[in-house]
């Protein structure tokens, strides 16, 4: 068992073998020039800082051996898997499977729907698409976490209020052990940033505990010490 | 039967597609129970202050009624669990343990959260009437293990407009899974109540972003005042 005593709002423990690194809609379409999230009208330059912090866990969780699972918000092609409330709302510059410079927006297969190059899956990570702002919802994650014996996540990705917190909501309710890694999380919106990061960890961690990367590298080991799970 | 809409709300008018027909659209009340909002309850024994999950009451009161006038559907929700705590997660009970207020041990209001004590009751004020859904549930989003979903799309629901405590927590939770499932949302910022004032405020700013990412937000008297019979 692994310990991080900086966590808050108590010291995180985890197993190694129970545990995966969840990388959360690190896709082209929020993190970069001409995607979504700047079609809304945000500063994408915000939840860059997230991708260094985030590359070195990512190769400090697989030399570990951690199980690692990436989801992206996307739907098909033929938006049939787009609910009309979420694509007619609101006044955006590109709506979901409009054309935009990276593809259609939001669409499974299109180049701006795909993980940026710093956080490229490896062959054999899961990769979870996710119609909604939860990875649980309507998706198989909870399935592949149960079948691996899974019990606590260190959540990472974009953006912190929306989809990481739908995310550890959904998971806290099943019973996972979320751990937020808060330089490995970004939102469009400082205020936001905080404040999210602040109810995770509010009421005696009422969705589970806020660390930061740094104090999960610390306690990792630098060589597998499981077989990964079959 | 009437028609609910435009509903003046930020950031845009509710709902998206200009009205909601009463029979298409349910009333939530989330987690009214003494256990969030009255004297003795979970929130009371945690040291947090129950004015602040009180503060909705009278409005959702007075909402209520215009609902059950209209007969929209309304449906109530209860954070809690079985008596041998066989539905409670353990790193949920722990957590409630650290901060004095273990789930399932002995309170003012009986066992804390737990299915048939006084406390997990909902409060007089807005309590249930006879017919009415109450949707038991053991997180806090109402859609996870609970039939809430198969009871709205039995009824025909497309919109939701939500009233509750905690604004941040079971309410945030609840329109979140909405949202993702594709109910059109409304949230009313005089109807919920937070533990935390700032978290209040955050969660319903939250809402408003992106275009209204999760939705909107209005008070009731937007909701009466949009309403035609």
């Amino acid at each position: 068992m692994l310990t991080i005593a900086a966590a808050r709002p108590a010291a995180y423990s985890f197993d190694l073998s129970t545990t995966a690194l969840l990388v959360i809609d690190m896709q082209r379409d929020f993190l970069e020039p001409g995607g979504f999230g700047a079609s809304l009208g945000n500063d994408v330059e915000q939840l860059r800082r997230t991708i260094t912090p985030l590359a070195a866990l990512l190769a400090g969780a697989r030399a570990a051996g951690l199980t690692v699972v990436h989801t992206r918000e996307g739907h098909l092609p033929d938006l049939s898997d787009c609910p009309p409330a979420k694509l007619h709302r609101g006044a955006p510059s590109l709506r979901i499977g409009d054309a935009g410079p990276n593809g259609r927006i939001l669409i499974r297969g299109e180049y701006g729907h795909d993980i940026v190059d710093e956080l490229a899956p490896l062959p054999g990570e899961p990769v979870i698409d996710k119609p909604g702002k939860g990875a649980f919802y309507a998706t198989g994650l909870d399935a592949l976490l149960t079948e691996r014996n899974i019990h606590s996540l260190l959540v990472t990705g974009v953006t912190t209020e929306v989809c990481v917190h739908t995310t550890v909501r959904e998971a806290n309710d099943r019973g996972y052990e979320c751990l937020v890694l808060a330089d490995c999380v970004g939102s469009y919106f400082p205020e936001f940033q905080r404040v999210g990061l602040d109810m995770i960890a509010a009421q005696g961690g009422i969705f589970g505990w806020v660390a930061e990367s740094t104090d999960v590298l610390a306690v990792l080991p630098s060589t597998p010490v499981l077989q990964p799970s079959s | 039967m009437g028609r609910i809409g435009p509903v003046t709300a930020a950031p845009y008018p509710w709902p998206y597609d200009g009205a909601a027909d009463t029979a298409h659209t349910a009333l939530l009340c989330i987690d009214w129970q003494t256990d969030f909002c009255g004297p003795g309850g979970y929130v009371d024994a945690m040291g947090y202050d129950i004015g602040l999950t009180r503060a909705g009451l009278p409005a959702t009161a007075r909402l209520l009624a215009h609902a059950r006038a209209l007969g929209m559907l309304v449906v109530h929700t209860r954070e809690g669990h079985d008596p041998d705590l066989s539905d409670l997660p353990a790193n949920k009970r722990w957590r409630s343990a650290q901060i004095g207020a273990e789930i399932g041990a002995p309170g003012p209001c009986g066992r804390i959260l737990v299915k048939g004590e006084p406390g997990w009751e909902i409060v007089p004020e807005v309590a249930p009437a006879p017919g009415e859904v109450i949707i038991d549930k053991p997180g806090k989003g109402a859609f996870y293990a609970t039939n809430l979903d198969l009871v709205l799309r039995t009824r025909g629901i497309t919109h939701l407009i939500l009233t509750g405590i905690t604004t941040d927590v079971c309410v945030h939770t609840t329109m979140r899974e909405a949202n993702d499932r594709g109910y059109e949302c409304l949230i009313l910022a005089d109807c919920t109540g937070a533990t935390d004032k700032g978290n209040h405020d955050a969660a319903l700013h939250m809402v408003t972003m992106q275009g209204g990412v999760f939705g909107c937000v209005a008070t009731s008297d937007d909701v009466i005042a949009a309403t035609t019979q």
